[in-house]
């Protein structure tokens, strides 16, 4: 073959895997909604919220009443490889990201690790440990630990997972707020098409359930009121009446794996593949989010997994509620859809987990894609006028047939990140 | 008054704390255990001295117990701690008064 020849095999070669799908081989959460896929879809396909009221009270301030979303889960129950005390949510981080694991069947003895990385996103990261650990030095005069560096760093999880795993490939923290654990999997999914590494352990988390943390959110007045009389409706996604969200705490995780290595190690067939993604910056404003920035990342993800506008039966939107975010994301949504493809928000039930969030809701439409059924938005009952969009509301609808869904995360910051996955039978 | 016994209340606490907040097998805790043999590393040694310190409300000087040094058993810091109180500490703690996250 003439060198010529040999480089056009080659560049064709380099295309096919960058476009490559790349399989979801294992789930794990621990969220507002549940840690089992059994509970995760009875609250997703009903509705059902799992915000709740908390007073929030700070010595000389006025008593806040926020809207949360807690997880049920004994940080302290989780053993880290270090030793050391964790985080909370590096405690979840690790949790789900075992769960993925174990589902995935990764035998750590026998798959080369070196081509095994980590990619994990959170917002926040150890603000919930900064938050006490400083309260309590301030406050009780109790020295910081001779770990507390260790523990609220960005990478904190990312360090735990490796250990953990014994990760010798790529370990990145991604940091960018709404949109972080997002792009971290969508740098995975480049990173494994590109062949840089065969697998990954991806996803990300928040827990800012913590007085300081949750002042701030409360001050930045992004946070919806919990309504007396139904503190579960206080986000209400692309309603006439939304009023900000509620903040979440959890994680999520996810094995993404090249359709070669697992044939190599006998992993049998995966229900799901990440098929497109892209992310991009508005580059506009550091809160207000800017519809041609959303448009632009929408269609860069559909051009990514080689698929029409018309091909996804289902939107998990970024959805959070606030007064210009859901008008910015309907805008951009009607933009590249029109009004046929069916949306969801299911910030309304679990929360804005910010960092954890859009791994959540990636999983979240992933279950839409297994169930063959679309989640309702949930307290969505009068939509806001100017919306011309298809809602997904009151009940679950059924969705036979659906080929693909699309994840959309918009961060502070001005970061995009979409994701669009596909049932693994399609490709 | 032996500090060596297995079932002291300060023996118990320390006890606690590496089962609770630093994961060791209780079975792997015993007073002639030495601190280096718990599986922890020096980071985590100095973050369990801490947690000992904070439980029972005391400062164990460095040059009486580095945790670092090689051989030196639970038994040896169980006689520190009760040194380091006896005078101050009326009710020694059977559990850790708070054992931090």
């Amino acid at each position: 073959m003439s060198s010529g020849a040999a480089h056009a095999v080659l560049a064709a070669s380099a295309a096919r895997a960058a476009s490559a799908p790349v399989r979801v081989s294992g789930l794990g959460f621990i969220t507002p909604i549940g840690r089992t896929v059994e509970d995760f879809d009875d609250a997703l396909f009903a509705g059902r919220s799992a915000v709740r009221a908390q007073k929030l009270e700070i010595k000389g301030m006025d008593t806040m009443e926020l809207a949360v979303a807690a997880c049920d889960f004994e940080s302290n129950g989780v053993r880290s490889t270090s030793r050391l005390p964790l985080d909370r949510g590096t405690a979840m981080a690790l949790a789900a990201a075992q769960d993925a694991a174990a589902e995935a069947r990764l035998d750590l003895e026998t798959i080369d690790r070196d081509r095994l990385g980590i990619f994990w996103g959170s917002g926040l990261a150890g603000a919930g440990t900064f938050d006490s650990t400083t309260s309590a030095l301030y406050g009780e005069q109790r020295r910081m630990r001779p770990t507390t560096v260790l523990t609220v760093m960005p990478n904190a999880a990312v360090a735990e997972l490796a250990l953990h795993f014994g990760a010798r490939g790529s370990a990145i923290a991604y940091a960018c707020a709404c949109a972080s654990s997002a792009v971290a999997i969508g740098e995975a999914m480049r990173a494994i098409r590109g062949g840089w590494i065969d697998v990954a352990i991806v996803g990300g988390h928040d827990a800012m359930l913590t007085p300081g943390v949750m002042a701030s959110w409360h001050a930045m007045r992004v946070m919806a009121p919990p309504p007396a009389d139904a503190p579960s409706s206080a986000c209400r996604p692309f309603s006439g009446d939304r009023a900000g969200f509620a903040i979440g705490e959890g994680a999520a995780a996810l094995v993404l794996e090249s359709e070669a290595h697992a044939a190599a190690r006998g992993a049998g067939a995966a229900p799901f593949v990440l098929a497109g993604y892209a992310t991009n910056c508005d580059g506009t404003h550091i809160t207000n989010p800017d519809t041609a920035g959303q448009v632009r990342a929408m269609r860069a993800a559909l051009r990514d997994a080689g698929i029409e506008a018309c091909d996804v039966g289902h939107i998990n939107a970024h959805g959070t509620a606030t007064s210009a975010g859901d008008a910015a994301e309907a805008a951009s949504i009607r933009e590249v859809f029109g009004k046929a493809t069916p949306v969801s928000a299911t910030k309304a039930i679990h929360g804005h987990v910010l960092g954890g969030g859009g791994a959540i809701e990636l999983i979240a439409a992933l279950r839409a894609l297994a169930r063959e059924a679309l989640p309702p938005i949930a307290n969505l009952q009068t939509p806001d006028a100017a919306f011309d969009l298809d809602f997904v509301q009151g009940e679950a609808r059924e969705a036979k047939g659906i080929r693909y869904a699309l994840s959309n995360s918009f961060a502070f910051g001005g970061t995009n990140a979409v994701i669009v996955a596909g049932r693994a039978s399609e490709r | 008054m032996s500090y060596s016994d297995a079932s002291s209340p300060t023996f118990n606490s320390i006890a606690t704390i590496l089962e609770t907040d630093f994961k060791v097998e209780r079975s792997a805790i015993s007073p002639a255990t030495a601190l280096s043999d718990l599986g922890l590393d020096s980071l985590a040694l100095m973050e369990f001295v801490f947690a000992v310190e904070d439980a029972f409300h005391l400062r164990i000087p460095e040059d009486r117990l580095d945790p670092r040094e090689a051989g030196i058993t639970l038994q040896r810091l169980c006689e520190v701690i009760d040194a380091e109180s006896s005078g101050t500490a009326t009710a020694m703690p059977a559990q850790p008064a708070e054992v931090p996250a």
